[in-house]
């Protein structure tokens, strides 16, 4: 027993001296192995594991498809109002030859495995290094972000979803333009964002897009999510802010791996 | 047919089963946990030190698919193997219920012992509100899969014992 510990000990100070190496090899190796049966349970299993779902959440899904009904009417108003105003940005980014994120190069993927771990948010892709794709490169889909590739194997890839305890994204409020944090803290609950002063006016369901400062794994300009309720307490230095994000993390099939700098 | 070939199919079974089936039937957002399991009915079935040793090679197969730090698996399930056999020593085996609370009482504690772990190698986001909801989600379930996992996990586990020393 003492043996087995000792072991335990040695490996898990091995894997914090870095990344790659061995046991990156073995992490990648094991992936790469499982990853046509962990796509083929997938197939074979989704259909039972929707009905599953659809059982224990019936009455959830018939609200949620009235919902559903009412934001395609608005959302059908919104595209029409934006098309204009997307004519201008287009034109005042290229006088200043300036990128945005839809321009960029990206990799489009499936989401062939759910998370494994009961306490990591991660998702895996059935595209990896042969494809393009790198270690810290965004991902996202046609509505906003959802996260960032943590892991890469040549025909697999791992994304931290922004809802991981372990993540954090820099952002900027949409309105006033001041800078935050958007931290996860776990499946089905709100994001935090930090750092954002008691006199900034946060508004609900403002909308929150990186930040895209130096050092950020994300380009600025990707919507990550939009405020659900803001609070200021007397004493705090800052404002308790809780998002939502804009993407349902639930129902990721297909997603775009931007491929910022080479893999 | 000897221990060193009955273990390697059983483990590549519980691979199989924990990444790509059981996640997609989920209570509240969670997940059981096969390979926790999978020491804790050696521990069961064949003693202290056989529950250590699945443990720890059925964590090392988990860590192989998780973020957190390798060998972070294997140290928590190979000690709740080899606590778990300890304790399975010391009391009578004639009723089903008492390895069926085991098996939750000790899941609970191994994923417990997980994210206390992890919180103290600097993986602090393990210990939060959830962990209640996945504590309760695992060791139920758990209980429930132990009922299909034990006579498996018997049978790979006790194959060169002798029939008075296989704890049933």
């Amino acid at each position: 027993m003492i043996l087995l510990v000792l072991t335990s000990v040695t490996v898990i100070t091995l894997d914090f001296r870095g990344p790659g190496g061995v046991i990156g090899a073995v992490r990648s190796g094991a992936a790469d192995v499982l990853s046509p049966v962990r796509g083929a349970a997938d197939t074979v299993f989704g259909p039972v594991s929707d009905a599953f779902s659809g059982i224990t959440g019936y009455g959830a899904l018939e609200d949620e498809n009235d919902v559903l009904w009412r934001r395609i009417e608005e959302l059908e108003g919104d595209r029409l109002r934006a098309e204009d105003a997307e004519a201008e940005l287009k034109a005042l980014l290229r006088v200043n030859r300036l990128d945005r994120f839809t321009d960029l190069p990206s990799v489009s993927a499936r989401v062939v495995g759910s998370p494994i771990s009961n306490f990591e948010q991660t998702i895996q892709l059935d595209r990896g290094s042969d494809h393009g794709i790198g270690e810290d490169m965004p991902v996202v889909t046609g509505t906003g972000l959802i996260g960032r590739v943590v892991d890469v194997s040549g025909t697999r890839s791992i994304v931290r979803l922004i809802t991981d305890p372990s993540s954090s994204v820099g952002v900027r409020l949409s309105r006033s333009g001041v800078l935050g944090v958007l931290e996860g803290v776990g499946p089905d609950r709100l994001l935090d964002l930090g750092l954002v002063d008691l006199e900034t006016d946060v508004r609900e369901r403002e909308l929150l897009v990186t930040s895209g400062v130096d050092d950020s794994f994300f380009p600025g300009g990707i919507p990550v999510g939009r405020v659900r309720r803001a609070t200021s307490t007397e004493g705090e230095l800052q404002q308790d802010i809780a998002v939502a994000p804009v993407v349902d993390l639930g129902r990721l099939r297909f997603v775009k791996v931007i491929q910022t700098g080479s893999p | 047919m000897t221990l060193a070939a009955r273990l390697p199919p059983l483990f590549v079974l519980a691979v199989m089963l924990h990444t790509a089936v059981l996640p997609q039937f989920r209570v509240a957002g969670v997940a059981p946990d096969l390979l926790l399991l999978l020491g804790i009915a050696a521990g069961i079935a064949a003693g202290p030190d056989r529950g250590a040793i699945v443990g720890f090679t059925a964590g090392l197969l988990a860590d192989c698919f998780l973020q957190t730090p390798f060998g972070l698996s294997a140290l928590t399930y190979s000690l709740v193997g080899y606590a778990v056999g300890m304790f399975q020593t010391t009391i009578l085996h004639a009723a089903l219920w008492i390895p069926v609370t085991t098996a939750v009482v000790a899941s609970a504690l191994g994923v417990v012992l997980f994210a206390v772990t992890g919180a103290v190698v600097g993986q602090a986001h393990l210990l939060s509100n959830r962990l209640v909801t996945v504590v309760l989600v695992v060791s139920l379930v758990n209980g429930l899969l132990f009922l299909f996992v034990a006579r498996p996990v018997r049978w790979a586990t006790t194959a060169d014992l002798a029939p008075g020393l296989v704890l049933r």
